[in-house]
C-alpha cells in the first residue's frame, strides 16, 4: 500500500487510476486516471450518463469499481468503506436530515463518536458563520430555501474537515438567479480554505466559471482535461468541440501542405489550418473546428484563405451579442457569433448570400485516431488533437 | 348556497335537486351505521333490563355491575395487556421486515414479501385452528402468550405496509449522506432511518393495535381461560343477554374511536404530504 504512496507527489490530493466501472454489460467507466492537485478547484464536466456522477460516488466510496485504484493524499483509500473515507458529498437534493434542525444537521458528523459538546458548538457556529447561516441555526430544515439548504449542507461536510469536498450538481436544483450568486459564493469559499473541490456538473458556465481545471467526459472516458481556456480554444477531441461552445466542425482530406500550413478539402471549400508540429499527412482525414466567434463575415468575392459562401438561415439575438446560423451549399450548418449586429452589410436578411471567412491560426485540426490504451478494441474511434 | 352564485344557470336548480339527494342519500347512510351504536351507548346509561323506549331513568348501574362481576372486566384488562404488546412486537418485525425490504436486494426478497402478508390471506377460522394445533403440541396453549404471538404473525404484514409506506418517501440519498459523514450502518439506522421512520412506525403501531383489540376467532381458538374482550362478549351473550353488555360495547367503541383518532391525527397528514426536507 505505502509503496505506491512514496511515488505519489506529495501536493496531490486525489490520484485516480484506471477507474473502471461495469454495470453487468454496461460499461459505465472504462479506464479513467485522473488527478487533481491540492487546493485546486476540478470540475468534470459531461453529457447525461457519461459517467460523471458514478465517478464521483466511487471516489466517495458509495459504489464499488471494478478495477481500479484510488489514492487520497497519498494513500490508497479503494479498500475503504465509506464511513471511514475523509472524503464529503454535497449533494443535488441537498439530502438533508428532515427530523434535525440546521445544528444537528450541521454537527451530524462530529457527533457520531465521543465528542466534547462544548467543541463541537463552537464548531459549529464558525462553520455557519463561513457559511452565512449563523442566524437560521435553530431554524428547521423545512424553513429554509433552496440556497440555504445548500449552505446547511456544504457547511455539514465541510465541518468535519474533509481532505477533499465533492460535489454533485450541487445548484442544479436552484433558481437562474441563485446559482450564479452561489457560484463565486463557492468559488470564494474554496479558495479561503484552501480545500479541493471536485465538481460534478452538466453545466458548461458552472464548470468554466468557477474550475481551475476542467475533465470533460463522455461515455466512461475521460475526453479533455485541462484549464477552461485550453478545452475552450483547443478541444482535443471531435466530442469535445461539439460539446464545447459552439464550435463548427468540418470533415475533410489533406491535400497540400506548405508553408506551416495544412489546405483540407471539405465538402463546400478547401480550408487551411496551421499545420502544428506533428502535421498530418497528406490524403489523411481529418476534422477542423472553428469557433463561431472566430468567423467573420466579408464582401462577396474578397479573395483570401478560409472564404466560404453560405446563406443566411436564422438570427439569434441574445443581448450581448447576435448568433447568426448559415447553411453553406453541401447544406452544412455555419454558426458566426458577431458582437453587434453588422452595419457594413446592413441589417442581415434571412437567405441573404454571404461570405464567411477565418484566419488559419484559428483552426484546430483534429485527426481520427485509436484512444490511446484501447487499441485492441475495434470500432473505438476519436479525434485527437494535434500540434499542442 | 353554492348553486345562489349562478341563479341564472339553468342547470342550477337541476344540480341543487341532486345535491339535496345526495346529502338525503348520506343521511340515510349515517343514521344506519351511527344508529346501533348510538343506541348501544344510550342503553349503557338507562335503568331498563330490556331495551325499549328510553324513558326509565339515567344510572351508572351497568358498569357497575360490570366491575362487580370482573370477567368482562378481567377480559377487557387481558386485552390491554395483549394488544400493545402484541402490536409493540409487530412493529418491531414489521420495522426491521419493511427496512429489510426497502435497503437490500437478495435472493428471495419477493417470497419474502409475499410470506409476510400471506397471514392476512389465509381464512382466521384456518389460522386459528393450525395455531391451536400447534400450540397444544408445544405447551404453549391457553395462555394470554399465545395469543400475543398469534396476534403478531396477523398483525405484523398490516404495521409493515404503514411502515413501507413511510420508508418508501425517504429518499436512498438520506442514508447515504449519514455514511458519507462517517455514521456505521448501524448509527444511520439508529440516527437517520429510525427518526424518518418513527411516524410510519406509530401509525402501524396503532392499526396493528386496533386489529388486535378487535380480533376475535384467533383469540376464541388458542386463548383458552385467559380470555380477551371480543371472547369474554361472546361467551357473555351466549348465556345471557343484559345491559352490561352495551356497557362493555361502550367501552371498547371509546377505545377504538381513540386510537382510530390517533391513527388519525398521526398517519394521515404524513402520508399524504410529501417528503419535505432537503427536498424536491
Amino acid at each position: 500500500m505505502n509503496v505506491i504512496s512514496d511515488i505519489a507527489a506529495p501536493q496531490v490530493d486525489l490520484e485516480l487510476r484506471g477507474i473502471a466501472k461495469n454495470f453487468g454489460d454496461f460499461v459505465a467507466l472504462e479506464h479513467v486516471d485522473l488527478s487533481i492537485e491540492r487546493g485546486e478547484f476540478v470540475a468534470i464536466m459531461g453529457p447525461s450518463g457519461c459517467g460523471k456522477t458514478t465517478l464521483l460516488r466511487i471516489v466517495a466510496g458509495l459504489e464499488s469499481m471494478s478495477s481500479g485504484q484510488l489514492l487520497l493524499r497519498g494513500q490508497d483509500i479503494s479498500a475503504l468503506p465509506v464511513h471511514k473515507r475523509s472524503t464529503r458529498l454535497v449533494w443535488q437534493n441537498f439530502a438533508l436530515f428532515p427530523h434535525l434542525n440546521v445544528r444537528q444537521n450541521i454537527a451530524f458528523g462530529l457527533t457520531l463518536g465521543r465528542h466534547d459538546k462544548a467543541a463541537v458548538k463552537a464548531k459549529v457556529d464558525e462553520i455557519a458563520e463561513l457559511v452565512q447561516l449563523g442566524q437560521f441555526l435553530d431554524r428547521r430544515v423545512s424553513q429554509l430555501s433552496g440556497g440555504q439548504k445548500q449552505r446547511v449542507g456544504i457547511a455539514r461536510a465541510l465541518v468535519t474537515e474533509p481532505e477533499i469536498l465533492l460535489l454533485d450538481e450541487p445548484l442544479s436544483a436552484l433558481d437562474a438567479h441563485l446559482r450564479i450568486r452561489m457560484q463565486s459564493e463557492m468559488k470564494r469559499l474554496q479558495q479561503r480554505l484552501g480545500l479541493s473541490f471536485l465538481y460534478v456538473t452538466h453545466n458548461q458556465s458552472e464548470a468554466f466559471s468557477m474550475a481551475d481545471r476542467v475533465v470533460v467526459m463522455n461515455k466512461g472516458r475521460i475526453e479533455q482535461y485541462g484549464p477552461p481556456e485550453e478545452i475552450y480554444t483547443r478541444p482535443r477531441t471531435h466530442f469535445v468541440a461539439e460539446f464545447v461552445g459552439s464550435n463548427n466542425i468540418f470533415d475533410g482530406k489533406v491535400v497540400d501542405m506548405q508553408d506551416g500550413l495544412i489546405r483540407v478539402q471539405c465538402a463546400d471549400a478547401i480550408i487551411s489550418a496551421a499545420a502544428g508540429e506533428r502535421p498530418p499527412g497528406k490524403g489523411s482525414t481529418v476534422s477542423l473546428v472553428v469557433q463561431a466567434d472566430k468567423v467573420r463575415s466579408s464582401p462577396i468575392g474578397m479573395p483570401g484563405e478560409n472564404m466560404l459562401g453560405a446563406v443566411l438561415s436564422g438570427r439569434e439575438f441574445t443581448g450581448s451579442q447576435v448568433i447568426y446560423y448559415l447553411e453553406t451549399a453541401s447544406g452544412g450548418e455555419v454558426k458566426m457569433v458577431a458582437q453587434e449586429p453588422f452595419s457594413q452589410t446592413g441589417r442581415a436578411a434571412i437567405n441573404m448570400a454571404m461570405q464567411l471567412y477565418w484566419s488559419p491560426a484559428d483552426t484546430v485540426v483534429l485527426r481520427p485516431n485509436i484512444v490511446p490504451g484501447v487499441e485492441n478494441m475495434p470500432g473505438r474511434h476519436s479525434y485527437v488533437a494535434l500540434g499542442t | 348556497m353554492a348553486s345562489a352564485i349562478h341563479p341564472s344557470d339553468p342547470l342550477a336548480a337541476d344540480g341543487r335537486g341532486w345535491r339535496l339527494a345526495g346529502r338525503l342519500y348520506m343521511a340515510v347512510g349515517y343514521f344506519f351505521l351511527v344508529l346501533p351504536i348510538a343506541t348501544m351507548i344510550v342503553f349503557s346509561f338507562q335503568k331498563g333490563q330490556f331495551a325499549s323506549i328510553p324513558g326509565q331513568g339515567w344510572t351508572f348501574q351497568w358498569y357497575g355491575k360490570l366491575f362487580d362481576d370482573g370477567t368482562l372486566l378481567a377480559a377487557l384488562l387481558n386485552s390491554l395487556i395483549v394488544s400493545p404488546l402484541a402490536a409493540t412486537g409487530a412493529c418491531v418485525l414489521g420495522f426491521l421486515a419493511a427496512y429489510s425490504i426497502h435497503r437490500f436486494r437478495f435472493w428471495g426478497r419477493g417470497a419474502f414479501s409475499v410470506l409476510l402478508v400471506l397471514p392476512v390471506l389465509i381464512p382466521p377460522l384456518i389460522l386459528g385452528v393450525a395455531f391451536l394445533g400447534l400450540l397444544s403440541r408445544i405447551g404453549l396453549q391457553g395462555q394470554l402468550s399465545s395469543v400475543i404471538l398469534t396476534h403478531m404473525v396477523v398483525i405484523t404484514a398490516p404495521a409493515m405496509a404503514v411502515i413501507q409506506l413511510r420508508l418508501g418517501q425517504m429518499p436512498s440519498s438520506l442514508e447515504e449522506a449519514a455514511w458519507d459523514l462517517g455514521a456505521t450502518q448501524f448509527q444511520t439506522l439508529y440516527k437517520v432511518v429510525l427518526p424518518f421512520a418513527l411516524p410510519g412506525i406509530a401509525g402501524g403501531w396503532l392499526l396493528a393495535f386496533t386489529f388486535s383489540f378487535d380480533e376475535f376467532i384467533i383469540a376464541w381458538f388458542v386463548s383458552g381461560f385467559e380470555q380477551t374482550l371480543p371472547v369474554a362478549v361472546y361467551a357473555y351473550i351466549v348465556g345471557s343477554v343484559d345491559p352490561s353488555l352495551n356497557a362493555v360495547g361502550s367501552i371498547v367503541f371509546a377505545l377504538s374511536m381513540l386510537s382510530l383518532i390517533g391513527v388519525e391525527l398521526l398517519l394521515f397528514p404524513i402520508l399524504l404530504s410529501q417528503y419535505r426536507s432537503g427536498d424536491d
